[in-house]
């Protein structure tokens, strides 16, 4: 397990330079320019010339990856071109509000996702099943900016239960946990459902019905733990989305986090924020595959034994 | 980012089913305003070194000068000026009694160390005219000339002329504007989160309002919040629930929803904007006056303005707006909705119409690239225009993209054909910035380069001494980029911005050019 771990973790390391490379690339490949942003209308080309060269902007784009990835090396992620303040900063700043509206939203998936699997394939073929896979469906095709401001007109708006937007009280969260979050429950039901559909019909199952076990007892103690590593495997590969799964609605929402800076930074070309922004997306993704891996190793003998 | 058109539909139908109510969580003395999208995103209040500021700068520091709606300039920091006639100084007599937020004294040892610090930085051209300051007395500061600079009044009145504390903007160094920004305006920077919200707290020792505002003491706001909202959709449902108490501003398509609402009251101010179709010169078919002529001949801007904009705001016939002395050019220069000449002009470029009206000359079609930004209310009015020029026979294709984009994609100098944009800005030296030939591509995305024009650009930025001399040559170089038909006019929006009745009283008449200073120091909270 250690050395599997170990391999992992220097598996990453390519893996992070050929990410940062693409990330470095596709961002100065968009057509665009910081510059652009920053100068005032009446400044003459020559200090635009100059506001190019001082941030860096004239040199070859691999000279500008190079600078950039030495500095990266030494934990420096550059300072904002438009924003002017170190982006790490900026990314320390926003980086709580988006790890606990991603948390809250991938708890509340997690456990309202498992329940619902868990009853929609309990009460197979029965009203329960097939309200449980409406929400399967409607979570899974609603788009999330769309259900988010339907979320606002009905609670925040109607029934006035929760503010519109903002995040100036826990109750800020209630709406855009509940957007971010039935997404997630969709995927985390549908999942649950169709493992403990087909650990129901393993033969150990039949056995444990003929010792005659109650059906719930068999549900619960015995299929659902069973059907629980497909799920934990998905929710595992869902870990680093919840660092990045908020984009659109921290915007909506008009919320602090990475996806609201991310959004203000493309639209001005602040190069180093994007970068630093989709770099820690990338990180978060790339460890929480890894942590899902050790869980299913954890969990299950079979991947043990394979490891070794 | 902006929602579908069916998305705001369902917003604006089910908001007016909802009932009215509305709560109210804001303590008395505290309200919340919503700055405009525009200024969103604004990363620092560091007025000498900031590129783009946000409304609340203009809260935090004084100006020397401030500008009314009528463009007449009235003192603020400072009490009167005077300038000869040759134009080669300034000179300024300070406001007694002002004190930064930070106790530290204004006066003209202030200016004398304010001015030199704009050298260097992306603002310095704004003072770079300025040769020398010299301290006359305490109170009055002379400025010496290096050429005259009618636009003196006009540049000391913009948020970039804020005037911060020399003792704090020494210490704060880099981080000032970011970790703190200390004026001596009607409020006080609490906290700045970028993107989020800025949190002001009333200058309690305000004594020096200019005489555009009726309180000249201290803001009657307490607390004052500035939120930024992106999304148009959820600024406007926030105002509706009380969640905020004013929009600074208010996207058009939302007008009619707010204008119904008892609570709600929506103010039209003359706008700062003008949409505007720039036309690629350097390009067929567009190298032939003719052609350029009859396709800003084909926009009917009336038509636009009714049908869009429920008839608010204004048509467009020339490059400035209204209320520019340099916009009253010689009628025949205004360019206005002709189709019949339009054709006439088409048929005379050997562009013939044929069974359907499409015009098309020895073979090849007459299809041209309509480029556009991303956003309701530029893709509505690139759709109408896109109809007009079918109208006259001219096809034309739409390209959608974000304004980044868009204009990087200018400055390949030779891609683009036509394209809808706006700007805001209430200065004439804006027809530099989209006409000069040493900007071509972007900004100048007419590609237009013509000796004249030149001649009469320079005359009109270097050569004039006073600002009557100065609105002269103005004039004369717009009246000439009219004549050769570089773009075409389209419409001038109003500036609008709403409030809630039930918890503020804005007084009846908003003084400057837009809702800021002058005006929110007189508002009160219910």
């Amino acid at each position: 397990m250690f050395n599997f771990l170990v391999r992992r973790l220097l598996l990453l390391v390519p893996v992070f330079l050929s990410v940062s490379m693409v990330i470095f690339m596709i961002v100065h490949l968009v057509p665009g320019d910081p510059i652009d942003n920053l100068i005032q209308i009446g400044a003459t080309p020559a200090q635009r010339a100059a506001l190019v060269a001082k941030n860096g902007l004239d040199q070859p784009l691999l000279v500008q990856y190079g600078v950039w990835l030495r500095n990266l090396l030494s934990g420096d992620l550059g300072n904002a071109i438009i924003m002017r303040r170190p982006v790490a900063s900026l990314i320390a700043e926003n980086l709580p509000h988006s790890l606990r509206l991603g948390g809250l939203a991938f708890l509340f998936s997690t456990i309202v996702g498992i329940a619902t699997g868990a009853l929609a394939a309990t009460f197979k073929d029965s009203w329960i099943d097939r309200a449980v896979t409406t929400l399967i469906l409607l979570g899974s095709t609603v788009p999330s900016f769309w259900l988010g401001l339907l979320l606002i007109l009905l609670f925040a708006v109607q029934l006035e239960w929760f503010p519109v937007s903002g995040a100036r009280s826990w109750t800020g969260l209630v709406l855009p946990v509940a957007t971010i979050g039935l997404h997630g429950v969709a995927l985390v039901s549908r999942v649950t459902r169709a493992a403990m559909l087909d650990v129901s019909r393993k033969d150990f199952v039949l056995m444990l019905h003929a010792k005659g076990l109650s059906h719930w007892r068999i549900q619960l103690r015995h299929v659902l733990r069973h059907a629980l590593l497909p799920v934990v495997t998905i929710l595992s590969l869902r870990i680093g989305w919840i660092v990045g799964g908020a984009v659109t609605i921290e915007f909506v929402f008009a919320r602090p986090g990475l996806g609201s800076l991310l959004i203000t930074s493309l639209n001005q070309r602040d190069y180093p924020v994007v970068q630093g922004c989709l770099l820690m997306l990338s990180i978060a993704v790339m460890l929480g595959t890894l942590l899902g891996d050790v869980v299913q190793a954890a969990m299950d003998p079979r991947v043990r034994e394979q490891l070794q | 980012m902006k929602i579908t058109h069916a998305l705001r539909a369902l917003v604006l139908a089910t908001v007016s089913a909802c009932s009215a109510t509305g709560f109210s969580a804001a303590w008395a003395q505290d309200a919340t305003f919503v700055i405009s999208a525009r200024e969103a995103g604004s990363p620092t209040y560091d007025p000498i070194k900031g590129t783009k500021l946000n409304v609340a700068t203009l809260l935090i520091f004084d100006r020397m000068v401030v500008q009314d709606a009528d463009q007449s300039f009235h003192g603020q920091l400072a009490t009167s000026w005077e300038s000869p006639a040759d134009g080669m100084s300034w000179t300024f007599h300070l406001r007694k009694g002002v004190k930064f937020h930070d106790g530290e004294p204004f006066n003209a040892k202030t200016i004398e160390w304010w001015i030199p610090k704009f050298k260097g930085t992306e603002n310095a051209f704004m003072t770079e005219s300025i040769d020398k300051v010299v301290i006359v007395d305490d109170y009055t500061v002379k400025f010496l000339m290096k050429n005259p600079d009618p636009s003196m009044l006009l540049n000391m009145a913009t948020s970039f002329m804020g005037i911060p504390s020399p003792k704090a903007y020494e210490a704060l160094g880099d981080k000032f504007g970011v970790a703190g920004a200390v004026g001596s305006g009607p409020f006080k920077l609490e906290s700045f989160t970028v993107g989020q919200q800025t949190k002001l707290v009333r200058n309690e020792d305000y004594r020096w309002a200019s005489d555009l505002s009726k309180n000249r003491g201290p803001a009657k706001i307490k607390n004052l919040t500035m939120r930024e909202i992106n999304e148009d959709s959820t600024a406007f449902l926030e105002l509706k629930t009380g969640g905020v108490d004013m929009l600074l501003s208010v996207p058009s398509d939302f007008l009619p929803k707010l204008q119904a609402e008892k609570s709600i009251k929506v103010v039209m101010l003359p706008g700062t904007e003008l949409f505007y179709m720039p036309i690629n010169t350097s390009v067929e078919p567009f190298t032939d006056i003719k052609v350029r002529e009859a396709v800003a001949l084909a926009v009917n801007q009336k038509e636009i303005m009714t049908s869009l904009f429920g008839g608010t705001g204004a048509v467009a016939n020339n490059f400035l707006i209204s209320s520019l002395q340099e916009s009253k050019v010689n009628p025949k220069f205004n360019i206005g909705y002709n189709p019949t000449r339009a054709k006439k002009l088409l048929d005379e470029a050997g562009w013939v119409a044929g069974a359907g009206g499409a015009r098309s000359k020895a073979g090849t079609p007459l299809t041209v690239k309509l480029w556009t930004q991303n956003g309701t209310q530029f893709k509505r009015v690139t759709e109408v225009i896109q109809a007009q020029l079918k109208a006259v026979g001219v096809n034309a294709e739409i390209t959608v993209q974000d304004p980044a984009s868009i204009n990087a994609m200018y400055k390949k100098k030779t891609d683009h054909q036509l394209a809808v944009r706006s700007y805001d800005y209430t200065n004439a030296d804006i027809l530099d910035w989209f006409f000069s030939a040493t900007r071509l591509g972007y900004p100048n995305v007419s590609m237009w380069n013509d000796p004249k024009a030149e001649e009469l650009n320079a005359k009109a930025m270097k050569g004039s001494r006073t600002w009557n001399e100065r609105v002269t040559n103005f004039k004369a170089y717009h009246e000439y980029v009219l004549s050769q038909f570089v773009f075409a006019p389209i419409y001038q929006p109003t500036q609008s911005f709403a409030y809630s009745q039930t918890r503020l009283k804005v007084p009846d008449t908003i003084r400057g050019m837009k809702m800021a200073t002058q005006s929110i120091v007189d508002i009160e909270v219910k």
